[in-house]
């Protein structure tokens, strides 16, 4: 089922990431929330970039990263 | 099977950044500084060419223009991001507290990873330019890193150096990629193994002119090749020629 795996989208912007399994609870965003029930007028919080160009990435997080744990 | 792109230089996405108005913020030196960005691949506005070239997404042309010139202080994560000087002086900072002055021949990796800014400054009259290249890491969230480096075009004279990789000497990152650049004043032929098939070398020439797998390439002209276990290049006289290679 691999429509169920969370995915992690990158801005090509700036480089911020977006987890579907973190969310970004800090923007209001909550954890689950899959990118394609992100508003399409959603923009990334650090530099503006439109969500339509963000690329969807499948890299695994840095050894010590808090979300190592969950995204191997 | 083999697999290329050609690039002419005309092809490129081109945009002018100035420092007042709407990206006052993005780009320092009003009223008078402005950047030339000529783009190899999608990058902001500009979104009618191709999104990348394996782990590539921004090869960027630049030119910084007036005293003051700049990116502004701002933040990234994730992204390699490499400035090759060409002319000028470029003053780079950023937040893992590095303030540097890289002059032609200079050259910098800064691994953005869990987070950091950086700003890129012309603090001269004359215009900097620079070759901006952005890498997708291998890993989210890494560890911020930067490393400088120095090409001696004397030195590495007709022969094909890495500057950027795992090679011994080269600035290394978190990512199976390699930058290289070959400065030739004698005719010569250049033969280059990609590490296996599965990685391509996005060829871009400087300055001078290259036949690159049988393609004449100009001025700021570009080829990509795939698929291959080598192929060849042929200086008739000076040229400058950057290789980025990159797992696919």
């Amino acid at each position: 089922m691999t429509d169920d795996v969370f995915k992690r989208w990158l801005c090509l912007g700036c480089g911020f990431s977006y987890d579907e399994a973190l969310g970004l609870p800090e923007h209001g965003i909550a954890p689950g929330t899959r990118w394609r029930d992100i508003p399409v007028d959603w923009c990334c919080p650090d530099c503006g970039t439109p969500k339509s160009r963000f690329e969807m990435v499948e890299i695994g997080y840095a050894a010590g990263q808090p979300v190592a744990d969950i995204a191997a | 099977m083999s697999n290329s792109f050609v690039l002419r230089a005309e092809e490129r996405g081109f945009d002018k950044i100035v420092s007042t108005g709407a990206t006052a913020a993005y780009v320092g030196g009003h009223p008078d500084a402005f950047i030339t960005r000529w783009s190899s691949f999608n990058f902001h506005d500009y979104q009618d060419g191709r999104p990348g070239f394996g782990r590539i997404r921004v090869f960027g042309d630049e030119t910084f223009n007036s005293p003051g010139c700049s990116y502004s202080m701002h933040r990234h994560h994730n992204f390699i991001i490499s400035a090759i000087v060409l002319e000028g002086k470029l003053t780079h900072l950023n937040t893992l507290g590095n303030i540097d002055e890289l002059l032609p021949g200079d050259f910098y990796a800064f691994s953005a990873g869990s987070g950091g800014f950086h700003e890129e400054l012309n603090m001269q009259s004359e215009p900097m330019k620079a070759i901006y290249l952005w890498l997708i890491p291998d890993r989210l969230l890494l560890p911020p890193t930067y490393a400088r480096g120095h090409f001696d075009a004397t030195a590495g004279m007709n022969r094909i150096t890495t500057l950027i990789g795992s090679d011994e000497g080269a600035v290394p990152i978190p990512q199976d990629a390699r930058v290289a650049r070959l400065v030739s004043d004698a005719p010569g032929t250049y033969q280059y193994e990609p590490r296996s098939r599965g990685h391509g070398v996005y060829v871009f020439v400087v300055e001078g002119e290259v036949v690159c797998d049988g393609t004449l390439l100009a001025r700021r002209d570009s080829k990509a090749v795939w698929g291959v276990d080598e192929f060849v290049c042929r200086t008739s006289g000076g040229a400058d020629v950057l290789f980025v290679e990159t797992i696919l």
